[in-house]
């Protein structure tokens, strides 16, 4: 692989680029799906090439080879470099690529390597969390369930000495539960995703997620459409990871800064929430989806305090953003595949817990609701806009929960919603995902304490 | 073999090779213990140039080249495998994983059995344009920064930082059964897109307009630029507003998500089996405004959802989905007209080989009635022109709770102000009843063919 990528980072620099790097990687993924007690999808993949940059002046070319040979390499190699030096008469701002490199061979440590359980006890285990989730209730309409893993070898290495051996292990499962009451048809979901071997899906918790989504639907069965309005809302820790995810975290990648395409472009350094407001994008978490210990430019990575007592301090860079801002490099830049060019992202994303009791927080609270898991959200970090769904909620009235309300909206602008959190909880916990940007998905985690917004706007249907 | 060198790329011979490697991939699976066997190939070269801070910030070129295996064995368990190269010891070996994957599924008793065809396929006419595999990466700089220049002029003295991307995409798929599938297409298509974000002492926002097409003749970088450009300055000063029970025009990109999405995939047949659509034991019944008919239409001359085969080597087929508000027909893969023992509308669909098949609609086309979207506008007392949105809705439940992500509040006939922290709030069912309007504007967002329409009430919070 030394060889292979040393060829194409060779080829580049032949051609007149003055900066290379290479990604040469070779993963294999499984992903059953059970429904209803039967086998609807079982797929077994292998995505194996190498991912190829060239820089010049400020213009950045990529190519992919599946070809490692050091000849196909250099070929590549040389393409991709000239598409390179095509471009570099147009580019806005010259500038170089440099920064510290690093040499490492990290073998990640799991007792069950995912590539050498069977595919029988992959099923197996599938088939038992679907059978788990239609044998909870009679009311049980459609069971649903998903195990995926992926493991990855990745070597990085570049035109600065960087030479990486990184391995990745991404075990998951999804149990999605559809219940029935007449006319009445509500959807659970529950996953569990972490970082390592087949043994995390043992735990406790992993062996009961059928369980836990077939709980959720028939609860939501009972469950209203939630009036819209303005409320004070308590996010749980889970929705509270995805507004922190989608309200701060794409806005402080740093690419938005050379690209003018961020609300914070003038905010570094300045304050941007409450004091008691701090946030944290921290990839060096053990055991998290989203944790690695080097970046897809092979940059050692490092926690990053996004937000410190309501000051935005740190951005999420690449090798480029941290030259073009003059910022340290923190290991941030990641690519969803060898197919990809690798862009600052988050890691493991969370509001830190601060000093109220969640139940405190509750019966502190009157005419608000209580947002709990989530759907999906998105942003528009160059409006500041963005919008998120709870999977379910609960009115609180003189601070008590009551009515179990579903499918919440809530929309805000960044800087308007931060200002207004005004309690943060004592408590912490984090939820597994899958983030998206510019076409590419990784893995990742957000989460944080139960936390309050003071009146914001709240959609239902 | 050295994968993709054994290609001359240019050569339109391409489509020989792929369906060769199908077949001696479904003849593996069988040799290892398939009773049926399915390769799915594709090769692929795009291009792309990425534009920043309304300079050339990046280009690439990717050529692409895998193959998706489906297995089945004597008792009904399927498995699939795919591998990201041509190789021939990578396909064996995912041929080998797709029958040990087969082996070990628990296998559904409604699956019947892939599909055949000994027949031809439909001509569909305009997937290939040579023009767009020829673009020279000097002539597609040019139009991205044409489409660039023509959005900075649109947005005026406003500071402006422009995002733009240009793509184009040349490929071919290639499928091939043990039932006598074989089929192979070539397809190219183009893609420009230029998103400004502006500012002014007050204010930051942005928009985005965008062409997808197969012809390159069809695209117009200064229509796209100048679109983007104007959209953004007038989502500048965005405001709030009182919210309450309102009319709201949906326009064609919010259509594309709320319909295409929303309605695209509430009509998948699996969906509807299994009981996780909005819509179900509904056909033949009415279930939205007599305004509204929709076709899915896989054989529109250079649709970006056209296609003569469907991704299990199926012919395809034009599909009225309503008619007049009735549910005529939902869409179907093999798996799901067996199980239901109808007519299959051959709308199995997988992104590449990479993907697994399911269900999706080729191009939703839904039927003009009359009016510009000016008239739409004047005919509203006090409601939303909503553009935008990136929401769809819960598909089990159809409550649908989207962000005005870009849209304007219209008082007495006239657009008064872009709005801010918008949510609009409507079941989707309810949705496809109110439809009292359906204007004439069509336009053509991907594989969604529309005008504006208008539902006469829709739940607005604002704050």
């Amino acid at each position: 692989m030394e060889d292979a990528a040393k060829a194409a980072i060779e080829a580049v620099l032949k051609v007149g680029a003055k900066f290379a790097d290479v990604r040469i990687e070779n993963t294999t993924t499984t992903i059953i799906e059970i429904s209803d007690g039967v086998t609807k999808r079982s797929l077994a993949s292998r995505l194996k090439g190498a991912g190829i940059r060239a820089f010049i002046d400020g213009a950045w070319a990529f190519g992919q080879a599946t070809d490692l040979t050091p000849k196909g390499m250099r070929k590549t190699g040389e393409s991709v470099a000239r598409l390179a030096l095509a471009t570099r008469s147009r580019v806005a701002k010259r500038f170089k690529i440099d920064g510290p490199s690093f040499q490492d061979k990290v073998r990640l440590k799991v007792k069950r390597p995912v590539q050498d359980v069977t595919f029988e006890e992959k099923i197996a285990f599938a088939k038992m969390i679907d059978d788990q989730a239609r044998d909870f209730d009679g009311r049980v309409h459609n069971t649903r369930t998903v195990y995926g893993d992926l493991w990855t070898e990745l070597y990085i290495a570049n035109s600065l000495g960087t030479s990486i051996h990184l391995e990745n292990s991404l075990p998951r499962i999804i149990s999605v539960t559809t219940a029935k009451d007449g006319a009445n048809r509500q959807r659970g979901i529950k996953s569990v995703g972490t970082r390592g071997g087949f043994e995390e899906l043992e735990t406790e918790r992993s062996q009961h997620i059928g369980e836990e989504s077939a709980k959720l639907a028939v609860d939501l069965l009972s469950s209203q459409a939630a009036k819209g309005g303005t409320y004070d809302v308590v996010m749980d820790p889970i929705l509270n990871g995805v507004m922190v995810h989608e309200a701060f975290g794409h806005a402080s990648e740093a690419d938005n800064w050379p690209a003018h395409t961020t609300i914070l472009e003038d905010k570094v350094g300045e304050k941007v929430g409450p004091e008691h407001l701090n946030l944290t994008d921290d990839p060096t978490m053990p055991g998290k989806r989203g944790s690695f210990e080097y970046d897809w430019e092979g940059t050692k990575t490092r926690k990053r305090t996004l937000v410190k007592d309501g000051i935005l301090t740190e951005l999420m860079h690449s090798l480029e953003t941290a030259v073009l801002l003059d910022m340290e490099p923190n290991g941030s830049a990641r690519a969803q595949s060898f197919m990809h060019p690798p862009l600052p992202r988050m890691s493991n994303t969370f509001m830190e817990p601060g000093d109220w009791n969640a139940e405190e927080l509750i019966s502190d609270t009157n005419g608000g609701i209580l947002l709990c898991g989530y759907n999906y959200g998105y942003t528009d970090p160059s409006k500041g806009q963005f919008m998120f769904q709870a999977n379910y909620g609960y009115l609180i009235e003189n601070g008590e929960l009551t009515e179990l309300v579903r499918d919440v909206s809530m929309a805000g602008q960044i800087l308007e919603v931060l200002a207004k959190i005004d309690a943060v909880g004592n408590d912490f916990s984090m939820e597994a995902g899958t983030c998206g940007k510019s076409g590419q998905a990784v893995p990742e985690m957000s989460g944080g304490p139960h936390a309050r917004i003071r009146e914001i706007p709240v959609g239902g249907a | 073999m050295l994968g993709l060198e054994k290609f001359q790329w240019e050569v339109r011979e391409l489509d020989r090779e792929l369906l060769e490697i199908g077949e001696m991939v479904v003849k593996r699976a069988e040799e290892l213990g398939a009773s049926q066997a399915e390769a799915y190939v594709a090769a692929s070269r795009s291009f792309t140039i990425n534009v920043e801070n309304s300079a050339i910030k990046s280009a690439s070129e990717k050529r692409d080249a895998g193959c998706g295996i489906r297995s089945v064995i004597k008792n009904g368990g399927i498995g699939f495998a795919y591998v990201t190269t041509i190789q021939d010891g990578d396909l064996l070996e995912a041929a080998a994983k797709s029958v040990e994957l087969a082996r070990a599924s628990v296998p559904d008793p409604d699956f019947f059995a892939l599909p055949s065809h000994d027949g031809t396929y439909p001509a569909v006419k305009g997937l290939f344009d040579p023009a767009i595999q020829k673009l020279s990466s000097e002539k597609a700089a040019e139009l991205i920064m044409r489409t660039v220049d023509a959005t900075n002029e649109a947005a005026g003295s406003k500071q402006t930082a422009v995002e733009a991307q240009l793509n184009t995409s040349a490929g071919t798929n290639a499928i091939v059964n043990s039932l006598g599938v074989s089929g192979s297409v070539e397809t190219a298509s183009m893609f420009i897109y230029s998103s400004p974000t502006v500012k002014d002492d007050n204010d930051q926002t942005s928009s985005f307009e965008f062409q997808v097409s197969r012809n390159l003749k069809n695209i117009d970088p200064e229509w796209v630029g100048s679109t983007a450009g104007r959209n953004a300055v007038n989502n500048l000063g965005g405001r709030t507003i009182e919210g309450g029970d309102m009319p709201v025009i949906l326009t064609p990109l919010a259509v594309s998500t709320i319909i295409g999405g929303g309605f695209g995939g509430a009509i998948n047949a699996e969906e509807i089996q299994y009981g996780r659509s909005y819509i179900a034991d509904a056909l033949g019944k009415s279930i939205a405004s007599e305004e509204i008919s929709i076709m899915d239409d896989s054989h529109i001359a250079g649709g970006i959802g056209s296609r003569p085969f469907d991704a299990e080597g199926v012919p395809t087929q034009r599909t009225q989905i309503l008619h007049r508000g009735v549910l005529k027909s939902i869409l179907h893969n093999s798996y799901t007209a067996n199980k239901d023992q109808v007519d299959n509308t051959g709308n199995a669909s997988r992104p590449s080989y990479s993907g697994l098949p399911s269900i999706s609609p080729s191009n939703l086309v839904i039927e003009p009635r009359k009016g510009a979207l000016d008239d739409l506008v004047s005919e509203i007392k006090k409601g939303i022109l909503f553009r935008y949105t990136g929401d769809r809705p819960n598909m089990t439940t159809g409550d649908l709770s989207a962000m005005v992500m870009e849209g304007h509040y219209i008082e007495d006939g006239a657009i008064e102000h872009s709005v801010k922290n918008t949510l609009v709030g409507i079941n989707m069912r309810d949705l496809l009843q109110r439809v009292h309007r359906v204007g004439a504007d069509v336009r053509v967002t991907s594989t969604v063919v529309t005008p504006s329409i208008v539902v006469e009430s829709a739940r607005v919070t604002s704050g």
